[in-house]
């Protein structure tokens, strides 16, 4: 609370404008500690108004619903399951694509990189209707090669990796190829590990997208045991009989992997997203 | 020797052109397999009317019945009026960008989390607190007098409902940048300015706010793009109502195409979409060619 007395010594202007900026922090903080603390209430409280600020007791029952009549093992596991596959496969497409953007030459690489960063800044949302199409054509609705390959497409890491590349010395590479080293060698025993720390970034920051990756895994998925959790919990408030603890239990399933991450990486994450958005 | 000299180094470049296709290569066969060619396709499946037995060349009549439908020009307007993230992230940054490491930090996470559960889950959030028979919300401002609130169901107020709810769940994403790249800063910069006698709104808008125009110019890029593709919380909040008031261009695209069957209309809005997008995004190109 050292910042809090900070406050204090400031000038007059700043020490208004952190004192909004404080309140607005907490209450962006508060839909998701709502959410936490509902999903350990009974329905009856988490109607009750005024709400108690902390659950009265610790009550599993919508979890254990939501485990039991509901798929939500398997949604948690197709989540888990793609999330990973995606993200793992993608890290080192993009990570081998930026390497020889970096630090090989070979023609059409200046078009085909500012191709790639094109494709950054065009959702896939607006081509949606032929990928559908295609996806369709190879018959893999409802699988999950639907929901990894496609999203393997994505360039982010390619851009985002290119500039960790650049910034390792080439005397590395020169010193390695004339000990006689094969570019796939330098590759993957001396600038893969150099690179760690922005592979490690991407991973996370792959991860959190795929887990989150909504519109697609919906149109994707088309029995119930196919849905990621983003998509079944998604569901669960199309049914028609609303049960609010099962849908509050289902959305704080959704967040929770997210949400330790995110205290648990922090630092990675801020820096990743830094690192592969501002680099004017 | 002078010939042989020549054809080696045109061998070698060969080779490192090969070498190079080699470690591109499966990257860029699903490059162009999953973005290029859907891209070219859906140009032409925006010239098309798709039946049952065949599609017929239909040339602009997609995009003729596109502007003739008033949800549609609705939901272009929809589009525009969210964009207000940007300005707030602005201050946030430059309220916190010369405190202590924790601090930052705090303020950051809180503001970024809501960002990391997704908009599906914020979504749901809403939902719950917007509900006009039993939500949190409804219940706060009945306490202050204002009875029977609907606010998703109002045509009045559900998009500034909706606008809200993407802000909460988006505006973590400019609060990170700014602070990344303010920090970077030198504080050299600053120092002079404070010897100088420059009171802290000076600095904010005499240095602080110029030399994060990059960041500035980039967050605009991806806000209006992000704001393009708004679909969750409309599919999860309102369905497009009451009444197609809050239909974006996304949630139209995706009704058009997965419901209504319609996608030689669906194609059309995704071209104009991608043509938005794109030229929106050449300033920013420009900015990423300047530097190599």
């Amino acid at each position: 609370m050292k910042w809090l007395k900070k406050i204090k010594g400031m000038e007059r202007y700043d020490r208004i404008t952190n004192i909004i900026v404080l309140i607005l922090a907490l209450l962006s903080l508060f839909p998701v500690y709502w959410l936490i603390t509902n999903s350990f209430k009974t329905s009856a409280d988490i109607y009750k108004m005024p709400p108690d600020v902390l659950p009265k007791s610790l009550y599993l029952g919508h979890f254990k619903e939501l485990f039991k009549n509901q798929p939500a093992l398997k949604w948690t596991f197709n989540s888990f399951f793609v999330s990973v596959v995606t993200t793992t496969l993608s890290v080192i497409l993009s990570s081998a694509a930026a390497y020889a953007f970096a630090k090989l030459h070979f023609k059409g690489k200046k078009i085909l990189f500012s191709l790639f960063i094109a494709s950054l800044m065009v959702p896939k949302e607006t081509f949606i209707v032929p990928l559908f199409k295609i996806v369709v054509a190879f018959d893999w609705v409802d699988t999950y090669q639907s929901m990894i390959i496609p999203n393997l497409a994505m360039c982010f890491g390619v851009f985002m990796l290119k500039s960790f590349f650049e910034s390792i010395p080439d005397s590395i590479r020169e010193s390695a190829k004339l000990d006689g080293a094969s570019e796939w060698y330098i590759f993957w025993k001396l600038m893969l590990p150099i690179a760690k720390p922005g592979i490690g970034a991407l991973f996370i920051l792959n991860f959190v997208t795929f887990w989150n990756d909504y519109l697609w895994q919906l149109l994707m998925a088309r029995s119930k045991g196919m849905s990621t959790l983003t998509v079944g919990v998604a569901g669960l408030m199309q049914e028609i009989n609303p049960n609010i603890g099962l849908r509050v239990a289902g959305a704080a399933v959704a967040a929770l992997p997210m949400i330790i991450i995110f205290i648990v990486f922090q630092k990675y994450f801020t820096k990743g997203i830094a690192a592969g958005a501002v680099k004017e | 020797m002078k010939e042989g000299n020549k054809r080696k180094q045109v061998l070698g470049e060969l080779k490192s052109s090969l070498t190079g296709y080699l470690f591109v290569g499966p990257q860029l066969i699903l490059f162009i397999l999953f973005i290029v060619y859907p891209v070219l396709e859906g140009f032409k499946m925006s010239l098309y009317r798709q039946t049952y037995t065949e599609d017929i060349f239909v040339g602009l009549e997609n995009y003729k019945e596109l502007f003739a439908d008033p949800v549609f020009i609705k939901s272009v307007f929809n589009t525009i009026i969210f964009v207000v993230a940007i300005v707030f992230g602005l201050f946030v940054a430059t309220t916190v960008y010369d405190k202590s490491a924790k601090y930052i930090s705090f303020i950051r996470g809180s503001f970024y989390l809501p960002v990391m559960v997704s908009m599906v889950v914020m979504s749901m959030i809403w939902n719950f607190l917007l509900n006009p028979a039993n939500g949190l919300i409804s219940y706060l401002l009945g306490n202050v007098g204002v009875d029977d609130v609907n606010l998703l169901g109002s045509s009045t107020w559900v998009m500034p409902t909706i606008i809200f709810v993407t802000f909460v769940g988006n505006v973590g994403q400019s609060i990170i940048l700014y602070i990344a790249s303010m920090i970077g800063i030198p504080e050299d910069y600053f120092e002079a300015a404070e010897i100088d006698g420059a009171t802290r709104w000076q600095r904010m808008t005499k240095i602080l706010i110029p030399l994060v125009r990059p960041t500035t110019l980039y967050l605009v890029v991806i806000n209006i793009i992000a704001v393009l593709k708004i679909f969750v919380v409309i599919q999860l909040l309102t369905g497009g109502g009451p009444n197609n008031s809050s239909v974006t261009m996304m949630y139209y695209l995706y009704q058009n195409a997965f419901i209504y069957n319609n996608t030689g209309v669906a194609a059309a809005v995704g071209v104009l979409m991608f043509v938005v997008a794109l030229l929106l995004s050449i300033p920013q190109f420009k900015a990423f060619g300047n530097k190599k």
